[in-house]
């Protein structure tokens, strides 16, 4: 049941509008510091770009596409109209704003500090506040999940809440609480600044701040995928979801520690002290266990879809699988990226590794292949499934469809490889140009090369994206039938209380955020002289 | 067998096997961050014990990282020790010298915005964060020049931050530090 | 079992839950903030509380440290982006009168006809930093060592103030535009030089570095060269000796000519 089919609509469409924009900056950055490219008479043309391309990629389109996703999974799974409808809108129009708001400084070359903030560096004023606002727009979509969620419980007491809602809930949670993060660095430290209140920061507490919000923003960013895994893939290719107990498990992993490990992008850092970083480091190794469930789970979903259609023999049921299907093709793409990205991951988690690619192309080629590729792939087959439902008009170009999928999975290969590679060799990260004439970096030009090209194929993937949706509003009318999400083998009468709801799980979040984050925050907060002053840049 | 029995016990397999595979899962887990602890003590690869600070504005007029004792001093036990800032867009010393197989200590920090040090070709990477002080640990196996970009993003001028580490043998080293003083290889 | 039962240890998966997230707590903090720090042979504490203290980041001032004696002069500024940032107006015009004796070289309206520097519309933290350092010698010149020498603070700021105020004019000998060179443009990365624009105000400011278009050749080129050789040395913690050592002398000459040759008004308006 999908009423507000425009509210989710205005949503993807925004999302994938503002996506295409970034994608498009994103190319030409990877080609203007290649070999191919001629170097740019002004560096700050590229961390303008740069700022750009992170602020949208990170903060906007990923945030547009969960509200988008997950109103309609609140429609769809509880089969309840949305609650809130105008507030759901006010936030959208906050996204808007904040988006606007917070873009005009940057193309004015006012705001080139990255999406990272950095300070003691400090842009413009309206670049802070406009992604205050693009959050606060986003907060309000977790209210209304939370209430949407509530009134149906009401409703039905005792029964299993949906799989679908129970993950887009959870998810919802996750965001409200690591977006606090960043917004305590916003409020607490930059704005003050860049406002011309004070003019000292703590770049220390700035960085531990902003690890709060920097990885479990990523498992936000996935969210949406794995719903898809467990929620649409099984049902689209005509299987059934494995375990419906585990999914929740897996889920709920996430909600409890994607959140307190963000000190191990401070592995590097001198404001840390050692034994916080090990404790991080600890937790950041149980985050792989959520994923790990996960692809047993979804592998065995697959399998029972394949055994259904009559796949036999130990391996010969992969061939029974409907590969013409998009999303087969997308969960294939997508796990493969997820399993060279996660092998790189727990390269990243420890210490050690840690070392030796800390801060160089290694990290950029990382978490492009997990989020440009693992999941972002999937929000492709999340609204190439969801758009006749929300247009009531048929996807016609299946064809063009799987070319779109190969061509991003391939781009992804060529792009971020040879990315990682370069990276191994101890290529920083966030320069303008490089000197590939000198000797010394010499040998990393025909990587960088293999990105470039790489990004180019990821720009075509992105338009035929933008195009086959474009015209799948035009399509010819048909009636889609009801929304539905995959059912489990044993689907499920009643769950655990536990299973059933998030109070628990939340207070575990937010008790492990306390044990490991309070103490280091208090304490670079309450010690004296450990505030510098600002750098404004663009300040003439 | 009835149908509610054979439901119950394939319930019960798919529980089984499931639960095989979590605990293949957790075993994954504990191994790798055992692996990482082990690493760390063995190959003495640790993050900096202590957290230190000092006001980046002042670094010039007293303490560790006045201009005169910036750059490389042989210890009297041997080791060496590094003293290096990181400003816009420059390392000072712009070309640190050190002699191999020799253990050394690197301390540095950042005079205005956050920095970072990385070696290519080596394990040594830290960032400069302005207001703390950055220690690394450092043994290089093998004489030669090697690169030393600023790997984080410190405004518009970082594509043009690279420094430079010659690795020279022991004698070599030992000759220079004779003269006294703070070494380095600018200008060479 | 119902909701109200969920925070209690009759719910399995709260003692579950709970029980193994404390568990893994314990034994990481354990390992982290006792068993790690004293596993580190190289690191020495004085008790167990200092390891802990230390491994929770408790921050600690650097120990001092015996520092070689510096034979000459050194910067002592101290520049930050609020150096001198909001000028009242009795300020500029204390300046304006101070500057009366710096007009014979850098003229009444602030453009030299000589080769000294025009300060018209400098930035203040600029005139600050160099009259401080001639001040205490960290910057010697025969002419400008004596009229710095008597300055008071407050005589510095004024004067600093005074010329950001003044408009920038062109060049008392404008020279044709000459093309950018490669080395203001892109700098030479692997060499560690930033293009001149990031710090010297196309790009953006780094506080105390001037903007330089109109300046004269001949002082921009002697300046370099004064960098390049350690000549000149109240450049803080060496930023500028670091790039000037690294450019050849045709960059040198290339650089000094084009900036002569540019017009002052295309430096960026001061914000």
């Amino acid at each position: 049941m999908l009423v507000n089919r425009k509210l989710i609509l205005a949503h993807f469409w925004l999302a994938f509008a503002v996506f295409g924009i970034a994608l498009t900056l994103g190319a030409w950055q990877m080609f203007i510091r290649s070999p191919i490219g001629t170097w740019l008479s002004n560096p700050e043309l590229y961390y303008r770009s740069l700022t750009a391309h992170g602020t949208v990629m990170g903060y906007v389109f990923p945030t547009l596409v969960a509200m988008g996703f997950g109103y309609a999974i609140s429609e769809s799974a509880l089969e309840q109209r949305l609650i809130g409808v105008r507030w759901a809108w006010t936030g959208f129009w906050l996204i808007v704003i904040g988006s606007v708001m917070a873009v005009i400084p940057i193309a004015l070359g006012r705001a080139s500090v990255l999406y990272t903030f950095y300070p003691p560096l400090i842009g413009n004023l309206f670049y802070y506040l406009g992604v205050v606002l693009v959050v606060v727009g986003s907060w309000i979509w977790v209210a209304l999940m939370s209430i949407n969620l509530r009134v149906w419980r009401k409703a039905h007491p005792g029964a299993a809440v949906p799989l679908a809602m129970f993950a887009n809930v959870a998810g919802s949670y996750l965001w409200a609480w690591t977006a606090v993060g960043a917004a305590l660095e916003l409020l607490l430290q930059i704005i003050p600044v860049a406002a011309g209140l004070k003019n000292t920061i703590d770049a220390g507490l700035a960085r531990v701040f902003f690890s709060w919000t920097l990885h479990a923003i990523v498992y936000f960013w996935l969210m949406p995928t794995y719903i898809a895994y467990y929620t649409i893939v099984p049902r689209a290719i005509g299987g059934r979801v494995y375990s419906d107990t585990m999914a929740r498990i897996s889920f709920i992993l996430f909600l409890v520690v994607a959140m307190p490990i963000g000190m191990h992008h401070t592995f590097a850092d001198p404001q840390v002290g050692a034994g916080f970083k090990f404790i991080h480091s600890a937790f950041t190794a149980l985050v792989a266990l959520p994923t790990l469930l996960t692809v047993f789970t979804i592998c065995a979903s697959v399998e029972i879809a394949a055994r259904l259609r009559g796949g036999r023999g130990l391996f010969g049921w992969i061939g029974a699988l409907p590969w013409d299907n998009p999303m087969m093709l997308a969960l294939a793409f997508s796990f493969i990226m997820l399993g060279f990205g996660g092998a790189g991951g727990l390269i990243n988690m420890s210490y050690q590794l840690d070392a030796s690619i800390h801060n160089t192309q290694w990290i950029t080629g990382h978490f492009h292949l997990i989020f440009g590729g693992a999941i972002v792939i999937m929000y492709f087959a999340i609204a190439y499934d969801l758009w006749p439902h929300l247009t009531g008009r048929e996807l016609i170009d299946i064809r063009l469809i799987r070319t779109q999928l190969w061509l991003w999975f391939i781009g992804m290969i060529v792009t971020t490889f040879p990315w990682h590679w370069v990276g191994i060799l101890g290529m920083p990260r966030r320069m303008a140009y490089f000197d590939f004439g000198d000797p010394a970096i010499a040998p990393q030009a025909l990587s960088v090369t293999f990105s470039a090209i790489g990004g180019f194929v990821l720009l075509a993937s992105g338009i035929m994206f933008i195009v086959i949706l474009a015209r799948g509003m035009r399509a010819p009318q048909i009636d889609a039938g009801a929304y539905r999400f995959a059912l489990a083998v044993h689907q499920p009468t009643t769950v655990p209380v536990a299973l059933n709801t998030h109070a628990l799980w939340v207070a575990l979040m937010i008790a492990l955020t306390i044990t490991n984050y309070g103490y280091p925050i208090l304490n670079l907060a309450t010690t004296a002289g450990t505030s510098v002053p600002a750098v404004y840049v663009g300040a003439q | 067998m009835s149908a509610e029995q054979a439901h119950g016990s394939s319930v019960e397999v798919a529980a089984r096997v499931e639960r095989r595979w979590a605990t293949i899962a957790v075993i994954i887990i504990v191994a790798m961050a055992l692996l990482a602890a082990f690493a760390g003590i063995h190959r003495a690869t640790m993050p900096q014990p202590r957290v230190e600070i000092t006001d980046p504005s002042r670094i010039h007029l007293s303490g560790e990282f006045v201009e005169s004792n910036l750059g490389s001093v042989l210890e009297a036990n041997g080791n060496v020790t590094v003293r290096a800032i990181g400003q816009q867009y420059s390392f000072t010393p712009a070309c640190i010298v050190v002699p191999v197989d020799t253990p050394i200590t690197l301390r540095a920090t950042s005079a205005d915005v956050v920095h970072g040090i990385l070696i290519q070709g080596t394990n040594v990477n830290t960032m400069l964060v302005p207001g703390y002080i950055s220690e690394q640990l450092m043994r290089f196996a093998r004489t030669g020049d090697y690169l030393m970009p600023c790997q984080e993003f410190c405004s518009f001028g970082h594509e043009g931050m690279w420094g430079k580490v010659k690795v020279v043998d022991k004698t070599d080293f030992a000759n220079r530090a004779k003269a006294g003083g703070r070494l380095s290889c600018v200008g060479q | 079992m119902s909701t109200r039962d969920l925070f209690t240890f009759s719910n399995r998966h709260f003692t579950i839950g709970v029980g193994i997230t404390a568990a893994i707590l314990v034994v990481t903090a354990i390992a982290g903030f006792v068993v790690l720090p004293f596993a580190q042979p190289w690191v020495r504490f004085a008790n167990v509380w200092d390891a802990i203290c230390s491994a929770a980041g408790v921050a600690q001032r650097a120990a001092n440290v015996t520092t070689p004696d510096q034979p000459k002069r050194l910067s002592e500024v101290v520049l930050t982006s609020r150096t001198l940032s909001r000028p009242s107006q009795e300020a500029i015009g204390r300046g304006a009168t101070l500057a009366q004796r710096c007009a014979i070289c850098h003229g009444p309206t602030g453009i030299s006809r000589a080769d000294s520097p025009n300060l018209a519309g400098q930035y203040a933290a600029v005139i600050y930093k160099e009259l401080h350092d001639f001040r205490s010698g960290a910057r010697a010149n025969a002419v400008m060592s004596p009229f710095a020498v008597n300055l008071t603070d407050e005589e510095i700021a004024d004067l600093s103030n005074y010329y950001a105020y003044l408009p920038r004019l062109p060049a008392y000998h404008p020279t044709p535009q000459l093309p950018k060179p490669n080395i203001v443009i892109y700098g030479a990365p692997m060499r560690g030089i930033a293009p001149c624009g990031s710090c010297h105000g196309s790009l953006d400011n780094k506080t105390g570095s001037p903007w330089l278009e109109g300046q004269s050749e001949a002082y921009m080129k002697a300046q370099l060269q004064a960098f390049a050789s350690s000549e000149r040395r109240n450049d803080i913690s060496q930023q500028m000796r670091n790039i000037a050592r690294a450019m050849t002398s045709q960059e040198i000459e290339a650089a000094a000519a084009y900036y002569a040759s540019q017009p002052p008004d295309i430096v960026k308006a001061v914000d």
